[in-house]
């Protein structure tokens, strides 16, 4: 799409429009156009930075893009202060074509507010630009199908109600082996619990999704899956799209309300959790929702510690590391839980440094993970694969490296996706895989 | 010499202070009316209390700075609490305060030799430091591929301020009874006399443009940085 797509001048107007619409945008916004002082503390704490240094991967010089052009209102004072920046240039077709790339290329891990002494959120300034190509029709091919599919099935990858439940056939016999014993994967019933994974468990880390099973099982919850929203992934944080968003996560309230459960537990998916919990839950649907939403370390931490269940973490002896996936540290703050149900899970759990809310990216954020092909190839003639194997994922393959670990837990979907090619392209001999799937081979049921 | 020391002295500073609450009361407002969602940065405090204690942290002694740059955080730490201590100084070239050197034990004298200590090494301290701000911005590739004009022009200007006022401190020895009565008659909208000292008009002046120049530009950054702090530590 975007390769053909001709830039016209009314896509232009419509892009500085959106721009300058953030003088009655929200907060974050308009402070980030005031107050950056260009201090350059998020090059040195962006992993693209970091890994590629360059003026195009400087946070800053990346928020200019929009922030300059903000800045173009017309005023004598701006008039002057863009002679002084050299910032009268407007924007050009190609620039806007680049833009594809310039917004994806960062993955809105947020690392950079962290460490910005204002605290500014490039994030928020990436989004918006995602935003305004997707407005045009311009997002990554993948985004737009992703988005459309989700529409049309309610879930990202196309699932229907036969190939879900044939699924869910297959994987409770699946358990049944592995356990002798069966473990019910509960579909559509009324529950305390509806579990909302991200729909690529169930194919592509079926692991992931045994384990979360097998822990409701053996933490004796009443638990259920729905037909209908088994998908707590949503590509509307990614594009910009806040209508899409809107919608994926009425998917998930609707069925709480249908299957009258009393918590809505998202799985091992970090930016599904934050959607979840952050923006949608009460703040779409009010706070008088009969449902709280909460993540299934959350609760398998509370569980561990009430001695809910037994684990032989002997049953997991190689080094085992933990990364933190962006959404769950920096977004949500889920950091100790999946640490403490590790540690009772194996024998060498190893820490990345630097770790906890410090973690690099691992590339794959902000739906990275999911694009391989060349979008917004003008400035930049590397594919998306390429970029996230020596760019995107360049501290992240060093930080696993010094571990020595030979298993990486990265409970999310995006992340999981990534480290798993970014192993394979640098042949390293590491698995990767999430935290429930060392859980299900560490718990010991009673027969 | 007169129509300069009219304009500086006699016309400028009501037009300075116009303009800058002006500016500044409108910024804040907008901020104020603006929406903004939860964007909670964890870990973060999780009681109201315990999320100011965290900002006033920030403010005072930049604590995510210390984290992510800490030569920068060196710099700029030091060149902001010199600034500080130059600001609470500046409150004797206004005005004197005989109530509080008499409740201090503090003579004329006394006070002179302290201001004269403080005041000048701060004014030597943040005369390096403001250089070694500008220095890195035209040095370390990182931050200077992201400087551009205005970037320059604000560290130009406050540099100018810096050297201007060290001229008055250990060259020409600017006496402060003429600025307070100067200050005296502005305030009262009485016929003032400018104080003549050449380096005093450059230094006001460069100090006002500095003022005027707050709201429009990223010295904004003083009062944004409460208000985005507080997005992000907003639980």
């Amino acid at each position: 799409m975007s390769e053909e797509r001709v830039i016209s001048h009314s896509d232009i107007e419509k892009a500085i429009n959106s721009v300058k619409a953030i003088k009655d945008g929200p907060r974050a916004l308009q402070l980030y156009m005031d107050i950056c002082a260009k201090c350059g503390t998020c090059a040195e704490q962006c992993h693209v930075s970091k890994a590629n240094p360059n003026r195009r991967t400087n946070p800053a010089a990346q928020s200019d893009l929009i922030r300059k052009l903000y800045k173009q209102d017309g005023s004598i004072l701006t008039k002057i202060s863009g002679l002084l920046n050299g910032n009268n240039k407007s924007l050009s077709a190609d620039d806007l074509q680049t833009w594809v790339r310039d917004f994806y290329e960062c993955s809105g891990c947020r690392r950079c507010a962290l460490y910005c002494p204002f605290g500014i959120d490039n994030s928020v300034i990436t989004r918006k630009g995602r935003a305004i190509v997707h407005a045009l029709g311009l997002s990554p091919k993948m985004m737009v199908q992703t988005q459309e599919t989700s529409d049309k099935f309610g879930n990202d990858e196309g699932q229907t109600y036969k190939s879900f439940m044939n699924a869910v056939e297959f994987l409770e016999s699946e358990l049944e082996e592995e356990h002798g014993i069966p473990i019910k994967i509960p579909v559509d019933q009324e529950a305390d619990i509806l579990f909302v994974p991200a729909s690529a468990d169930l194919i592509s880390f079926p692991e992931t999704q045994m384990g979360s099973a097998t822990f409701f099982h053996a933490a004796g919850l009443n638990w259920t899956m729905s037909s209908k929203a088994f998908d707590g992934a949503n590509f509307g944080l990614f594009t910009g799209d806040d209508a899409h968003m809107k919608r994926k996560n009425k998917v998930l309230h609707d069925a709480c309300l249908e299957l009258k459960v009393k918590k809505l537990v998202i799985g091992e998916c970090g930016h599904a959790y934050r959607i979840a919990k952050r923006i949608g839950g009460p703040f779409y649907w009010g706070n008088d929702i009969p449902y709280e939403v909460t993540n299934i370390f959350i609760l398998a931490a509370e569980k561990l510690r009430k001695g809910a269940f037994k684990l032989d973490p002997g049953r997991n002896a190689e080094p085992v590391t933990y990364h933190d996936p962006c959404n769950f540290a920096r977004s949500t703050g889920v950091i100790e839980e999946p640490r403490a149900l590790l540690r009772a899970c194996v024998t060498d759990f190893r820490e990345m440094t630097p770790n906890r809310e410090n973690n690099w990216c691992c590339g794959g954020g902000g739906g990275l993970a999911v694009m391989d092909g060349k979008e917004g190839v003008k400035k930049n003639e590397v594919t998306f694969m390429e970029y996230r194997m020596n760019v995107g994922g360049k501290m992240k393959l060093n930080q696993i490296k010094e571990t020595g670990a030979k298993y990486v837990a990265a409970p999310c979907a995006n992340c999981k996706r990534q480290i798993m090619q970014l192993m394979d392209y640098h042949k390293m001999d590491v698995k990767v895989g999430g935290v429930f799937d060392l859980f299900d081979k560490a718990v010991i049921l009673d027969k | 010499m007169t129509v300069i020391k009219l304009v500086v002295g006699g016309i400028l500073p009501y037009i300075t202070l116009v303009v800058f609450l002006w500016g500044i009361i409108y910024k804040i407002r907008k901020w104020n009316k603006a929406a903004q969602g939860k964007m909670t940065l964890y870990p973060t405090p999780s009681t109201p209390g315990g999320k100011w204690r965290k900002i006033i942290k920030e403010i005072l002694i930049f604590q995510s700075l210390f984290k992510g740059n800490r030569a920068l955080w060196g710099g700029t730490w030091i060149f902001h609490a010199s600034l500080a201590l130059i600001f609470i100084g500046h409150f004797r070239v206004v005005t004197d305060f005989p109530i509080l050197w008499r409740a201090l034990g503090m003579g004329k004298d006394d006070v002179d030799t302290f201001s004269a200590t403080v005041g000048g090494i701060a004014g030597l301290i943040i005369l390096v430091m403001g250089i070694y701000l500008l220095f890195r911005r035209m040095v370390i590739q990182r931050v200077k591929e992201i400087s551009d004009g205005e970037d320059y022009f604000t560290l130009g200007l406050i540099l100018a301020i810096i050297i201007s006022g060290d001229i008055m401190r250990f060259i020409t020895h600017f006496d402060l009874v003429q600025s307070r009565e100067y200050f005296a008659a502005l305030v009262t909208f009485s016929r003032v006399s400018v104080p003549a000292d050449p380096a005093f008009l450059v230094h006001f002046f460069l100090g006002q443009l500095l003022i005027i120049y707050i709201p429009f530009s990223k010295f904004l950054h003083i009062p944004g940085a409460f208000y985005s702090k507080s997005i992000i530590y907003q639980e």
